[in-house]
């Protein structure tokens, strides 16, 4: 039997039949170029493969990913099939690195929290030593308070000073000046440097002082007298270093006697200068 | 001799007919929408949205949503083979976006350590300057 109308090319078999035994052998359709990007997906999946911090911690998604670059790689004509399969890799390719850099910050965490704990195991022990030397430091306060109270206590006994509710009361007998006179005798300074010292330590507390006199004289002479012995007095001081804006000097004259006039040891008890230390820190103006 | 050419010539035909429809299967796209495929997106996008990837990767979440939606209008006129394929990619961008948000949440929870450290060592040395 002839088969006409067909035409001889590969032996005997039509040509109609050569072409779709050569596609089923090709597959559907065929194209010897690599499709476009596919190597960019080959060279990324290379870059993460080649990563050894990473490369290990995601097998399956990079073996997927890896599946899916070799189809992507895989000669295709159907353009849009192929633009397809890059794609695909492509986001299985960054999938398959999440995965392997969030394994690696769970690695990473236990040495973290490890490092976390040391630092608040030595700030803990810091507070502890910052504590014990604060605790030493107050104990080291308080002794030298002690000291300094009892020095100041033998001060006090020394100036013969009395606690009374105006304050802290040296009184300066009439040994410092001659009589009617309102200069200081000689050996003031031996008295009242003891007291300038005291009251340099006494930390910008106000002082009063306060001139008297016995009732002999008459009271305006007696006033102003006993006006310039304070001032005498403060002029001393202020000498002596004291801050002149802590010191008022007034003359009481006769009005405060703290013995009877009658006798003589009477007046000459009431022939004084008190210096009152004031409780209250004078004002800086 | 008459015989061979009549039995090359029938089995030619069938040949050429079997293999004509093996070639039209294979190539040829169904008429089945790619239900599978769709459902397997959607349900990688709802996942994706549960662990609250829109802070951390909302691009890839937006391209899932995109494909998810271009593939179901593919699904429509009844290009089921490019329907398919959106579904694929839509799924792969939702996973994607899972993916990148749990590796960003693990990197921050590493910072927060870090930063806590450092911070109670620096109060440490302030500490030991300071103290009188």
């Amino acid at each position: 039997m002839k088969f006409s109308g067909y035409n001889p090319s590969f032996g005997s078999l039509p040509p109609l039949v050569v072409a779709i035994a050569f596609s089923l052998l090709t597959g559907c359709a065929s194209d010897p170029q690599k499709p476009e990007g596919s190597e960019d997906a080959r060279n990324k999946l290379a870059q993460l493969q080649a990563d050894s911090q990473l490369a290990d911690l995601a097998p399956v998604a990079i073996k997927d990913a890896e599946t899916a670059v070799r189809a992507a790689e895989a000669p295709e004509k159907d353009k849009a099939l192929s633009k397809h399969l890059v794609y695909m890799a492509d986001r299985k390719i960054e999938t398959a690195r999440s995965i392997a850099q969030t394994r690696l910050a769970e690695n990473q965490r236990s040495t973290l929290s490890e490092q976390r704990q040391t630092a608040r195991l030595d700030s803990r022990t810091r507070e502890a030593d910052d504590a014990r030397m604060d605790a030493k430091d107050a104990r080291l306060e308080a002794d030298m308070a002690r000291g300094e109270s009892e020095d100041l206590q033998q001060q006090i006994n020394e100036l013969n000073a009395k606690e009374t509710e105006r304050g802290l009361v040296v009184t300066l007998g009439d040994l410092l000046f001659d009589t009617g006179k309102s200069e200081l005798k000689g050996g003031a300074p031996d008295h009242l440097g003891k007291l300038a010292v005291f009251l340099n330590k006494q930390q910008d507390r106000s002082i009063i002082i306060e001139g008297h006199t016995d009732n002999v004289g008459s009271e305006s002479s007696n006033m102003s007298l006993s006006q310039r012995r304070a001032n005498s007095v403060k002029s001393y001081l202020v000498s002596e270093g004291v801050n002149a804006r802590r010191l008022v000097a007034s003359g009481i004259g006769e009005g405060s006697p703290v013995a009877s006039n009658d006798t003589v040891a009477g007046r000459q008890q009431n022939r004084r200068v008190e210096v009152i230390i004031e409780n209250t820190v004078a004002s800086s103006n | 001799m008459k015989i061979k050419q009549l039995f090359k010539g029938i089995s030619l035909r069938y040949a050429s007919l079997a293999a004509t429809l093996l070639v039209l299967a294979a190539c040829a796209s169904t008429s089945q929408p790619p239900t599978q495929a769709l459902q397997a997106a959607e349900q990688a996008i709802s996942t994706a949205e549960q662990a609250r990837v829109a802070e951390y990767a909302s691009l890839e979440l937006s391209e899932a949503r995109s494909k998810l939606l271009a593939a179901r209008g593919e699904v429509v006129k009844e290009h089921m083979v490019l329907a398919e394929r959106l579904a694929h990619e839509s799924r792969a961008n939702a996973e994607l976006a899972s993916a990148k948000t749990a590796a960003a949440k693990a990197r921050e929870v590493n910072q927060e350590m870090i930063d806590s450290t450092n911070s109670m060592k620096e109060e440490m040395h302030r500490n030991t300057g300071g103290h009188q």
